[in-house]
């Protein structure tokens, strides 16, 4: 059974790397691992569960890459269901939904509540 | 199991004359006030859904006796057996439109996940250990292509309608899931297309109406608020008016750009009244509807409207934000919550055309003059209100939304929610902050948790409505 080796990586420093199944989410193996993540629909519509990819193996990124976040999620992931709670502009710098992500190959992740809060800010202030 | 045929069981937290019902709740709005005793015990919602907190969200007992050793404390807590719920609106099973009912009772609490679209019925046969009873799993939910529950109400004779904000895919159209007396999903209320967005809905029975109100589709509004998503005109603006018994939208109200998000939306108690109103949170705007005996149709207009405040950290003038809004059950007073400005007001509404503002309470959020009770910081403004059946004690939690929250006041997620307390001089129209009540969802065992909404054991003023 083929699996890949996902790095989660928290604000606080810790991280922690799972093997995730191909035909399973990183959420799906986070719980196998009895790895604690946040979530919330597990059907990709409600961004609790986001991620952001840091880096995946065969492209680590390149420095331009780093300073615009602009790293492939395309490469890294193949979704079970369509990421409705991502708008475009998240999805091109990196945000994943763990609760629908099924990795392709080896990568790092940013993981923890406070990484869905990045999706939006206080609009007035 | 069904509450029709368990007469009898329920040890009522208070000791009303039930002789002359058969069934659950009150007579009258007035029976309710004065047989409804004071409030000992609350519910509220409770959750961890999208902290670092590994554990489920639960339903909080909260104490409310000032003669008890632990009254203002969690005294028991129902955990649910997922994490990720977002526990936000319940119900009860039957209510007082339910009174002439022989042998129903209001017993079991149905507590749905907003986020999970997963249901729970909880018996609270034992007021202070209400136990969980049964779950219908999202996966039931999706089958009928609706998902995230919000309001519970009863329809009188024992089923349960609750609406549904999205469809299976957390995209539009809506719409309303019937349960039956036994807590199993009965089928789609409506027939299908009849609205796109929902949110809030009551009904009146004697006058064959029901009103609902627009949030937005769940993928909008479940992450957070984008105003993006307002100038793409994914949020809502309309008020929907329905034939009760057939479930068909009669007539469809557009409140225009003053009436943008009509959350909570209430009928005054009196069976007889077509009058209510509704808050639009994002234009920070009251509305009152009535039905204009002349043409026959319902009719909206803009009756209070707050300003947007300057502030010197913000770059945008703050909108006042009322998120909430009730009807005290003598249909005297329209009370309401400012989140973004901190503030929990009452108007006299005994003209419901010229609401007059009675009285506020400026605590917590951006403005309020007071900032910390007891020595805890209040992090965020009231919000979900709920007012003691007499009418004298208003009580209310701070948190909005999981993912709203974290936007405008993040510190909440870290320090959890707290429940506030006014007492309430109706004759007279005044409010005053008790300091000497506080409710901390910081305490609690697992972290700190955030709380919405709120009620009472035996009926409260956002629940019950009369045949």
């Amino acid at each position: 059974m083929t699996s890949h080796d996902v790095t989660l990586e928290w604000p606080d420093g810790r991280t922690r790397t799972i093997a995730v199944r191909e035909e399973e989410t990183v959420l799906e193996g986070a719980e196998r691992a009895d790895v604690a993540l946040p979530f919330g629909c597990r059907t990709g519509a409600c961004g609790t569960c986001t991620g952001r990819l840091l880096g995946s193996e065969g492209s680590e990124p390149t420095a331009t890459a780093i300073e615009t976040g602009r790293l492939d999620v395309g490469d890294a992931f193949s979704y079970r269901r369509r990421p409705r709670a991502l708008k475009d502009r998240h999805r091109e710098v990196g945000y994943v939904l763990l609760c629908v992500a099924m990795p392709r190959t080896d990568c790092r992740l940013a993981v923890g509540s406070s990484v869905h809060t990045e999706l939006v800010d206080n609009p007035w202030k | 199991m069904s509450d029709a045929s368990t007469g009898g069981e329920v040890e009522s937290d208070h000791d009303h004359d039930h002789h002359r019902l058969e069934g659950p709740g009150y007579a009258t709005p007035q029976a309710a006030i004065e047989e409804g005793g004071r409030e000992k015990l609350a519910y509220v919602m409770s959750l961890y859904v999208g902290t670092d907190v590994d554990a489920p969200d639960f339903v909080a007992v909260v104490d409310l006796d000032p003669d008890s050793e632990t009254y203002c404390e969690i005294v028991d807590r129902v955990e649910l057996p997922n994490r990720g719920d977002e526990l936000h609106h319940f119900g009860w099973n039957a209510c007082s439109s339910s009174c002439h009912v022989e042998g129903l009772e209001r017993r079991h609490l149905i507590v749905p996940g907003q986020r999970s679209s997963r249901i729970h019925v909880i018996d609270a046969a034992d007021r202070r250990n209400p136990e969980l009873e049964t779950v219908i799993e999202p996966e039931e939910v999706y089958e009928y292509d609706l998902s995230a529950p919000h309001t519970v109400h009863c329809i009188p004779e024992g089923e349960i309608l609750i609406s549904m904000l999205g469809d299976a895919d957390g995209d539009l159209p809506g719409g309303f899931l019937e349960l039956n007396d036994d807590f199993e999903i009965e089928g789609r209320w409506e027939p299908p297309g009849e609205i796109e967005m929902n949110y809030d809905y009551w009904y009146q029975p004697r006058q064959n109406v029901m009103v609902s109100s627009e949030w937005a589709a769940p993928k909008t509004y479940y992450p957070g608020f984008d105003l993006d998503d307002v100038e793409a005109g994914n949020y809502g603006q309309r008020l929907h008016f329905w034939d009760w018994e057939d479930g068909t939208v009669e007539q469809t109200i557009d409140l225009g750009e003053e009436g943008l998000i009509p959350l909570e939306v209430r009928f005054l108690h009196t069976p007889e009244s077509t009058h209510g109103f509704v808050g639009a949170a994002l234009s920070s705007n009251v509305f009152h509807f009535w039905r204009d005996e002349e043409s026959g149709e319902y009719r909206a207009e803009k009756v209070i409207d707050f300003e947007s405040r300057e502030h010197d950290d913000w770059d945008m003038p703050v909108p006042a934000l009322p998120t909430d809004i009730l009807i005290s059950m003598d249909d005297r007073y329209l009370f309401g919550s400012n989140w973004l400005h901190g503030e929990v007001w009452m108007y006299d509404i005994s003209d419901p055309s010229n609401p007059r503002r009675a009285d506020s309470l400026s605590v917590g959020g951006t403005f309020g003059e007071v900032q910390e009770v007891q020595g805890r910081e209040l992090n965020a403004g009231p919000q979900m209100i709920q007012l003691s059946l007499d009418g004298e004690r208003l009580y209310w939690t701070t948190s909005l939304f999981s993912s709203w929250d974290d936007q405008f006041y993040p510190e909440e997620g870290e320090q959890g929610s707290v429940m506030l307390k006014a007492d309430v001089d109706p004759r007279n129209g005044t409010m005053t902050l008790d300091e000497d009540f506080l409710v901390d969802w910081g305490e609690c065992p697992a972290g700190p948790a955030r709380a919405h909404e709120i009620r009472w054991p035996d009926g409260d003023c956002t629940s019950d409505v009369w045949q």
